[in-house]
């Protein structure tokens, strides 16, 4: 009798003293767009340093991939937080999916076109006529050089496009002159390959030209704005907070190392490279805040892909973006 | 037996997609996550005449790519049927490499050959072929006791004559494996398309993917499955003729 009497109150003790520790943390999902690499360095910084902990939120930062899309795990339950492009946005506004964006995270898009240097520099948007033009088709790609031949008054026979996708080889090849890579990721990779051979790149930033395409924000669903204020506060200033650190050129050796745990492909000399680009897109000026969300870029975003008639109507996107202070 | 596979297919697909529009009514899911009735054939309308095209388009490849994977089949099997050492060769080999995921090595292909018609023909070759291989040296290397016999202690055995009685003596299971072979004749063409092609269903599929449209997605797999169900029974009808008139012209019963 004395045992069980024993247990139990050893029951009742692990019980209560685990309740309040439960009680003060919140579990939440978080959905990256794409893996883990080094684009992704405050994300993976958040987590690592305990920035979510700290606030009282038990954040589970998990990566992404083309089927692994954060507004369909926000709608199904799977995430509360999560990381998606523009379009994907607007897309899902478009069929009538509740979703808020909390926070843009790459000020500048990182969608750019590599090309070698052994071809005149593209200061002008005509510069591009008779060259040969890698498109993902399908892609954001496409979408912001539609709008840059719009712009530009292109026609489609004064440049030949070609259909691209992971195998740079035609590049490589010469076969294709322009080349769409993330810059941060694949243009870093791409540069310091084709420097090893003996040659030198630019790239080609649409938003230098006036096409602002806006890339990955921070999302959530509007009913978890609307019912967990406090927590989307929390969750959003940690996050950003640790984004903030991480592209703090004084704690580059900690990021690299916290990045290197969850990114085994790329070299050290690669993932450094990747985060001083990552840096330029995040965070382009000392006194831009991040997570600064361009209303103006949005919607022109907007109207480039009802141009394109990737969307049937306008989503009025102003009224999704929330910019919490 | 061709209508047969139709409505099958029909029955499949509807219940399939009145899953997914319970789960959308159940979980108050927007368009974006699962489209509704009218958003798929608002796109239906929009798409059918593009997407036919491309179903044709991957058709004939996966065609070829199941005649020559038929070829290679049978080629190989016959000369690996023998317990020689050559044989035993040919059947592990064809066991080891069945082992490597096609998605592992499509990339590789398309690198060496760019993403024109040939790569998306390897592919669907390659993906019938060892299933195609496995049955055919099975059947090949299975002696018809009974009736080969005869022939052995006749002294009349030739290789030939071997191989038609061990066919003839199969016919039922290989037409079985020939027309479940179309399945994945199409199905390794169109993943030979997802990853990396400039045609084709599994192309259309992709761009699709690219912009999270499920409902371009769901005509696509509906054209998809209409297709290969004509093709399938097609093939399941000419294999019944093909053993009525074998059975007839060798005397016997319909089979």
């Amino acid at each position: 009798m004395r045992k069980i009497m024993f247990m139990f109150l050893l029951f009742l003790w692990v019980f209560l003293s685990a309740v309040p520790s439960f009680a003060r943390t919140t579990q939440l999902n978080y959905r990256l767009k794409w893996l883990f690499n080094t684009s992704v360095a405050g994300d993976i910084y958040a987590d690592a340093k305990g920035f979510f902990n700290d606030v009282g939120l038990n954040v589970t930062v998990k990566e992404g991939s083309p089927e692994k899309n954060a507004i369909n795990e926000l709608e199904l339950g799977h995430a509360d937080f999560g990381v998606a492009s523009a379009d994907q946005v607007i897309r899902a506004l478009d069929k009538g999916a509740k979703i808020v964006v909390i926070a843009q995270l790459f000020q500048v898009n990182p969608m750019q076109w590599i090309y070698r240097t052994d071809k005149p520099e593209i200061k002008t948007l005509q510069d591009l006529k008779g060259r040969n033009i890698g498109i993902t088709f399908g892609g954001n790609d496409e979408t912001i050089m539609n709008t840059i031949f719009a712009k530009a008054g292109i026609a489609r026979q004064e440049v030949t496009i070609t259909g691209v996708r992971f195998d740079f080889t035609p590049f490589f090849k010469k076969k294709v002159d322009v080349w769409p890579v993330y810059r941060n990721s694949q243009g870093v990779i791409l540069k310091d390959k084709l420097a090893k051979a003996g040659e030198d790149v630019y790239f080609f930033n649409p938003s230098d030209f006036g096409v602002n395409f806006v890339a990955n924000s921070v999302i959530t669903s509007a009913d978890m704005l609307k019912n967990n204020p406090d927590i989307v506060e929390k969750f959003l200033s940690a996050l950003l907070n640790g984004w903030e650190a991480a592209m703090d050129p004084a704690n580059e050796a900690d990021v690299l190392k916290a990045v290197k745990q969850k990114d085994k492909e790329a070299n050290d000399e690669i993932r450094q490279k990747q985060l001083n680009a990552t840096r330029s897109l995040i965070k382009p000026s000392a006194a831009m805040k991040i997570g600064t969300i361009d209303l103006p870029a949005w919607t022109q975003t907007e109207q480039m892909m009802l141009k394109e008639r990737q969307i049937k109507k306008p989503v009025n996107i102003g009224s999704c973006l929330i910019q919490i202070k | 037996m061709l209508f047969r596979r139709i409505y099958q297919f029909l029955i499949v697909y509807s219940v399939a997609i009145a899953f997914l529009w319970m789960i959308k009514m159940g979980l108050s899911l927007s368009d974006y996550v699962i489209p509704g009735f009218s958003l798929v054939v608002e796109t239906a309308g929009q798409v059918f005449k593009e997407y036919f095209f491309d179903v044709i388009n991957t058709l004939s490849v996966a065609v070829l790519g199941q005649a020559l994977s038929i070829v290679l089949a049978f080629t190989v099997g016959i000369s690996g049927r023998k317990s020689s050492w050559i044989g035993s060769f040919i059947k592990v080999t064809a066991y080891n490499i069945q082992a490597y995921p096609i998605v592992a090595l499509a990339p590789i292909i398309f690198i060496l050959l760019g993403d024109g018609f040939i790569p998306r023909l390897m592919i669907a070759s390659m993906i019938c072929y060892f299933p195609l291989l496995l049955s055919v040296l099975g059947i090949m290397a299975t002696p018809v006791e009974n009736i080969e016999h005869f022939y052995i202690v006749t002294g009349r055995m030739r290789w030939q004559l071997e191989v038609k009685i061990r066919a003839f003596e199969n016919l039922s299971k290989l037409t079985t494996v020939i027309s479940g072979s179309a399945t994945l004749a199409m199905a390794g063409t169109i993943v030979g398309e997802f990853i990396a092609a400039n045609a084709g269903i599994g192309y259309s599929i992709r761009i699709a993917l690219y912009q999270s449209d499920l409902a371009k997605i769901l005509v696509a797999l509906f054209m998809i499955g209409i297709i290969i169900s004509i093709y399938q029974g097609i093939l399941e009808t000419l294999g019944e003729q093909m053993k009525s008139k074998w059975s007839i012209s060798n005397g016997g019963e319909v089979l």
